[in-house]
């Protein structure tokens, strides 16, 4: 362990017991396998890469989904945010959407964004399922805290799940009203919404081990479409 | 009636689209008249086919901007609207102004651009081809109508999920052959329905239908040259013939029909466009159908004359209508990958039956095709325009 | 707003003409009877829609085509957890769709 400066460790948030998320692999509509991991601190620049094009599409909230990602996977690699985690859905190692959050206690979470870079696989739902998985079953929380940017976006969750409304909580995604997936929720919810076998074969495991980036022209094409005319 | 002959084909990529409304209609245009290589040869007339402008881009009055946009005037415009079968309905009047002896050279454009608004608008305005107070009132969407025909179909003939799958399989593929389609992505039966996690990838839509059961909200255009018969003479090289179009309608809400598992006006519509071609569904070396919905595939191509009722399904598993089989159904993709920009459609699917029978659709070519056949479903089948284009010899 | 359905039953023949029309579809008849549409009858078909458009919340909407006693079919909002074909089912009056601060009535169908 690092020797860290007691300036630097008093900086830090103290850091909840959080367990691994234990890695999944889902057959996805193409046939092909997407590896759900966790994200460690090292793999976040390349995380950052990915959602770098982002920051200027305002279609569909994408700059500001973009820039918060961005500060909150910045925050998870330097130690400034408290109990944050990060899963990435990964398709032969090729970063195919990411999905954050954080544990306020130990009884509620707090979701954070899901950024779907490959499109029209659901890619997006499967990861959106995986985290809170992770709150309710791994972390055993009771409840996770939900908002969204875009509404359009939202009320598919807030409807197929569904989530119920806890608006006198301000999320801290900007001080919003919040919606809330109860544990019960998730488990009713859960065969029709959640995925995945483990463990993941040694061979899907050991190509999921690098994040590798699609092209920039692919992220922006892929996750924003294509680019508006300008009249 | 004179002869009436299709010179040029184009149509710009379905997807979403970069270009404005118009500026989507004027390039399909433009690559069909390219295609066409009219010369001096003027243009008489201009029909758009369209289904949703006024209400999702607050547009009207398409014929005449088209007409400008192109630097056609003075020459006839207007626009037509016949929902889903819009693109065959305007192919019609552009086809009878020729016929008439109206006019020697139209050009026909369908034009969709509907993802500028989001699923809950465009699923609502679709909804709107539905009987008002008989339908729409209760939430009937476009879906929901298919879904109760699937469901009785599937309970009366046998047709199972698996077929369905494997229209979405097939079409799917054929869509990565062709650069025009919305949907470059292929898919396999364990991915949307054997699979465990099939259930979160191929979610209900409108059951027994699912996702992969409906073809995607696209935005694009597609177009066609008419010529008549001395224009056609005059420039020479491959001549595809419109030999036959056939129309026919049907009760407007779904419950009124006769047997509600029978597309009466796909099979009136066929019939009529087979007996003014003077040929039959066993002459059709390739065709295009209207798979909005996978089940429609299916039971359109029963319906069509080319397989007995209740057998489409069974024709389907052997493969007869694979790219390589006997009866190709849907080499472009069918409007569940190549995508179904609504007002387009309907000329998509001759611009892709002209590319077929001139030798030019590469990578998906129908060796030697002849004969070629489209089918139109307007409203949810009680609007079907079908044609039947032919090869004439050089 | 109007807490019955009706339709259209033709003075020359008796066809009901649902939804209405002008002209009835049996026989050309242009003087209809206004009569009330519903009473007993069965599934012939349904659907549960989750593409569900504008003024709807739920998460899916059950759909249903039904064939009633007399003859007349309709369409309408299925009230059954259990639905299957050919079942048994008698229609009553409901709020359908809410446009707004509108609440439309409508046919809706439960197990008879």
């Amino acid at each position: 362990m690092a020797h860290i400066s007691e300036l630097e460790a008093s900086l830090r948030p103290p850091a909840m017991e959080m367990p691994p998320y234990p890695p999944k692999v889902i057959t996805l509509a193409s046939g092909e396998e997407m590896v759900v991991r966790q994200v460690a601190r090292e793999e976040v620049p390349t995380l950052l890469e990915a959602i770098y094009p982002l920051l200027w599409v305002e279609r569909d909230f994408y700059d500001i989904v973009g820039a918060r990602l961005f500060g909150e996977l910045l925050a998870y690699k330097r130690y400034r945010v408290k109990d944050e985690y990060v899963l990435a859905g990964l398709i032969d190692g090729v970063l195919a959407g990411m999905v954050n959050g954080r544990l306020v206690d130990g009884k509620t979470g707090m979701s954070y964004h899901t950024l779907t870079i490959r499109r029209g696989l659901r890619v997006g739902s499967h990861l959106f399922a995986a985290k809170m998985e992770y709150h309710i079953e791994h972390c055993g929380q009771e409840e996770v805290l939900i908002v969204a940017e875009s509404p359009i976006g939202f009320r598919r969750w807030m409807i197929e799940y569904p989530l119920e409304k806890r608006f006198e909580v301000q999320h801290e995604l900007g001080g919003v009203p919040s919606w809330v997936l109860p544990k019960e929720t998730y488990y009713n919810a859960k065969p029709r919404l959640a995925a995945g076998r483990r463990p993941v074969p040694d061979e899907l495991m050991k190509a999921a081990e690098t994040i590798a980036l699609p092209a920039e022209e692919t992220v922006v094409r892929q996750v924003a479409g294509e680019k508006e005319e300008s009249e | 009636m004179k002869p009436v002959y299709i010179a040029g084909a184009g149509m710009t990529k379905f997807g979403r689209a970069e270009w404005s409304l118009i500026r989507l209609a004027s390039e399909a245009s433009l690559a069909a008249l390219h295609h066409a290589n009219l010369g001096e040869i003027p243009v008489d007339g201009v029909v758009v086919a369209n289904m949703g402008a006024a209400r999702v881009n607050k547009q009207t009055a398409l014929g005449s901007a088209l007409v400008d946009q192109l630097a056609l005037c003075p020459a006839t415009a207007e626009a037509v609207e016949n929902g889903p079968a819009s693109g065959a309905s305007a192919f019609k009047v552009g086809c009878q102004a020729i016929a008439s002896g109206m006019a020697d050279v139209v050009l026909v454009t369908g034009v969709e651009r509907m993802r500028t608004v989001n699923g809950l608008e465009g699923t609502d305005f679709v909804a709107s081809l539905s009987h008002p107070e008989a339908e729409y009132i209760y939430g009937v969407t476009l879906p929901s109508l298919a879904g109760m025909f699937a469901r009785l179909v599937m309970d009366r003939f046998g047709v199972e999920r698996k077929h369905l799958a494997m229209v979405a399989i097939k079409n799917h593929d054929n869509a990565t052959k062709n650069p025009y389609a919305h949907i470059q992505q292929t898919v396999t039966m364990e991915g949307i329905l054997t699979a465990p996690e099939a259930i979160v990838n191929n979610p209900p839509i409108a059951e027994p239908l699912h996702m992969f059961d409906c073809c995607p909200v696209s935005d694009g255009a597609a177009s066609v040259v008419l010529v008549s018969e001395d224009v056609a003479g005059n420039l020479g090289g491959s001549k595809v013939r419109v030999a036959g179009i056939g129309q026919a309608t049907d009760t407007h809400a779904v419950h009124d029909r006769e047997d509600p598992t029978d597309l009466k006006a796909v099979r009136l519509a066929s019939e009529r466009a087979f007996a003014m071609a003077g040929l039959a569904p066993s002459d059709v070396d390739v065709a295009e159908l209207h798979d909005a919905f996978t089940i429609l595939e299916i039971v359109e191509s029963e319906a069509a004359g080319f397989f007995p009722r209740g057998e489409g399904h069974l024709a389907l598993e052997r493969g007869e209508t694979a790219l390589g089989g006997a009866l190709p159904i849907n080499p472009s993709g069918g409007l569940k990958a190549k995508g179904h920009p609504v007002g387009a459609t309907g000329v998509a699917h001759l611009v892709e039956l002209t590319w077929q029978l001139r030798g030019e659709a590469e990578g998906r070519q129908i060796d030697g095709a002849e004969v070629g056949y489209a089918c139109n479903f307007g409203g949810f089948g009680n609007n079907v325009v079908a044609t039947v284009l032919r090869r004439e010899a050089e | 707003m109007s807490d019955r359905v009706t339709g259209g039953k033709c003075a020359a023949c008796g066809t009901v003409n649902y939804p209405r029309r002008l002209v009835c579809s049996n026989c050309g008849g242009e003087t209809f009877e206004s009569v009330e549409i519903g009473g007993q009858g069965k599934v012939l078909t349904y659907t549960d829609v989750y593409a569900l458009a504008i003024d709807y919340e739920t998460r899916y909407l059950r759909l249903a085509i039904v064939e009633l006693d007399d003859g007349v079919r309709v369409t309408g909002q299925l009230l059954d957890d259990d639905p299957t074909l050919g079942k048994r089912v008698k229609t009553t009056i409901g709020v359908v769709r809410e446009p707004g601060e509108k609440k439309i009535l409508g046919l809706q169908f439960v197990p008879a």
